[in-house]
């Protein structure tokens, strides 16, 4: 009993036992285009992230190219929901992490209607992040982790379906066709499918709509057999895998997911250079290199902080040190 | 005072409050339904919160929830009190540790995990692609409840129904089950329980419920619309529950009343 009692007392101390249990990356990395900061040397970083695995990878993107330039990582990758990670990264928790413009507008803003423009979406976050909570954005990268709607490839080749505005076409002639798997955030969010209803000018009865966990979606997708059109990310490596075909989004009715690096202001004023070393590496990015990288991880099944460093080292921000 | 009185004070004491919970019971789940009911719709609800936030939206997602503990309630009645009784009878004794055991991995396993492998495994979806698995997931307690509820019966009140002639059948039927009866609803009344709560997963795999208000509210960060959601299934939850512990006082065997 005494010693449960100590052990409460630590964690109390400690502020907190929820996120104490960080790791270090696996492996050394040496310098590339990315140089040794001397600002950054040795100073400790937490890095966070949400549980999938973009955000994973990203997170040890970051990591691997913050550890190149001298910082002391801590990595706490994967944390259960991006609100969760938020909360951290607002009580101290973490020190950044990688947030999307639309997620921050609508579920941490508390905004209901998204900006249509991608540069004129982060100019509104990002300032209205640091003026209600003090949380800095680097640049956002041209990665767009986007809502799109998906179909398996031979439905999509049987029917010629390249746009939404195709789908929308084919389900005025044959409604009985339009069955959609989504999750409840997507029916819910004002820009989900209330969004594209509007601008598509199309309404999906009620017992149409098929309500699944965000990970069940693809499969049940790709088996066909319960929904024609399935809510998916853009960015989800599963579209590569199990052959998905992404109907484009002609009327720009999905809003803008630009991934970019979030830190507290206060860390961001002590050590300027976190800025210097992170945003050329997300000027680098694109979604065409997250859904190869993702299906490396989710398809062959290898460590996301490998595949996140070979990456850098491929695009010379960092090397593998000689030993 | 002597020993006995005080046996006989406790008794009847614990016994008014049972009957005072009984009566409390559904004015609490109650009270605490509208309460949070009162203070969700006083809100400023934005345009995000309003697709949750509605009448038709509450009372369908709460329908269904009823549904499915309803549904699940139902697989776990037809097939653990039967299983419960077959796994005592004396000549399926041997493999009776074998179902326990299954049993017992379906309530040790993550809920969500059950529910998610039963769909990708049979591609089902809707109410029942939830009520089979969460049934599996609940069984446990009524299966036990039935089979210990029959062990504990004094092996010579068996006796004495085969003596003055009884088959084996009527034995059951007119000794042991009776007799098993308290033991049986108490193991429902867990199931039950354990089902409304799991009920919420039923979401992930098209099986509707109060589920949908809850991740909803969770993943768009509007705590009104998940607190309301939390407490429709924990009212639900206390319902259920009192319905219950009334079948258990009024469905009981008369003498052991």
């Amino acid at each position: 009993m005494k010693r449960l009692l100590a052990l409460l007392a630590t964690c109390a101390l400690l502020g907190g036992c929820g996120l104490e249990a960080g790791y270090k990356l696996p492996f050394e990395v040496a310098p590339g285009s990315i140089k040794p900061e001397p600002t950054l040397k040795d100073v400790s970083i937490r890095v966070g992230s949400k549980n999938f695995t973009e955000q994973i990878l990203l997170a040890y993107i970051a990591e691997v190219a913050l550890a190149a330039a001298g910082a002391d990582i801590e990595d706490l990758s994967n944390i259960q929901g991006s609100p969760a990670v938020r909360q951290a990264l607002e009580v101290g928790d973490v020190d950044l992490y990688w947030e999307y413009t639309g997620t921050s507008w609508i579920n941490f803003q508390q905004e209901t209607e998204p900006i249509p423009d991608e540069k004129a979406q982060y100019d509104a976050v990002k300032k209205a992040d640091l003026e209600r909570f003090g949380i800095a954005w680097l640049n956002y990268s041209p990665v767009n982790d986007k809502y799109a709607f998906a179909t398996t490839k031979e439905f999509a080749e049987q029917h010629g379906l390249k746009t939404m505005s195709d789908m929308v076409a084919l389900l005025q002639q044959d409604p009985s066709l339009g069955t959609f798997c989504m999750e409840s955030e997507f029916i819910s969010r004002q820009d989900g499918l209330l969004g594209a209803e509007q601008k598509y000018n199309y309404d999906v009865p009620q017992r149409n709509i098929k309500t699944f966990g965000v990970g069940a979606i693809y499969a049940t997708l790709a088996a066909g057999n319960t929904c024609n059109f399935g809510e998916v990310f853009t960015t989800d490596g599963r579209i590569l895998t199990l052959d998905l075909t992404v109907l484009e989004d002609d009327k720009k009715t999905f809003p803008q997911y630009n991934a970019a690096v979030t830190v507290r202001k206060d860390f961001l004023d002590r050590y300027p250079a976190i800025a210097e070393v992170l945003e050329p590496v997300s000027a680098a990015l694109n979604n065409d290199i997250i859904l190869e990288l993702s299906v490396k991880i989710d398809g062959a099944g290898e460590d996301p902080a490998v595949v996140a460093r070979d990456w850098l080292v491929k695009e010379g921000f960092v090397t593998i040190p000689k030993t | 005072m002597t020993a006995t009185d005080a046996v006989l004070t406790m008794e009847s004491g614990s016994r008014r409050a049972e009957l005072l919970r009984l009566f409390l019971q559904p004015i609490a789940a109650v009270v605490l339904v509208g309460g949070v009911l009162l203070w969700a719709f006083s809100q400023d609800l934005d345009a995000i919160e309003v697709v949750s936030l509605n009448a038709n939206t509450l009372l369908n997602s709460t329908w269904e929830h009823v549904l499915i503990t309803a549904a699940v309630t139902v697989l776990v009645v037809v097939v653990a009190i039967p299983l419960g009784i077959v796994l005592t009878r004396r000549w399926a004794r041997k493999i009776a540790p074998i179902f326990i055991g299954i049993a017992t991995i379906g309530q040790a396993a993550p809920a969500i995990g059950v529910v998610v492998l039963y769909f990708l495994w049979t591609e089902q979806e809707g109410l029942w692609a939830a009520a089979i698995p969460l049934a599996f997931v609940s069984l446990l307690p009524v299966l036990r409840n039935t089979m210990v509820g029959i062990q504990q019966i004094d092996p010579a009140l068996v006796d004495a129904g085969r003596g003055i002639g009884m088959s084996s059948l009527t034995v059951l039927r007119r000794v042991e089950l009776p007799l098993a009866v308290p033991l049986i609803l108490a193991g429902l009344r867990t199931s039950l329980v354990l089902a409304v709560g799991t009920a919420t997963l039923a979401l992930f795999v098209n099986g509707g419920g109060l589920g949908f208000i809850i991740d909803s509210g969770y993943k768009v960060a509007r705590t009104t619309v998940l607190l309301t959601g939390a407490a429709l299934a924990v009212g639900l939850a206390l319902l259920v529950d009192w319905l219950g512990a009334l079948a258990e006082r009024y469905l009981g065997p008369k003498g052991l009343r």
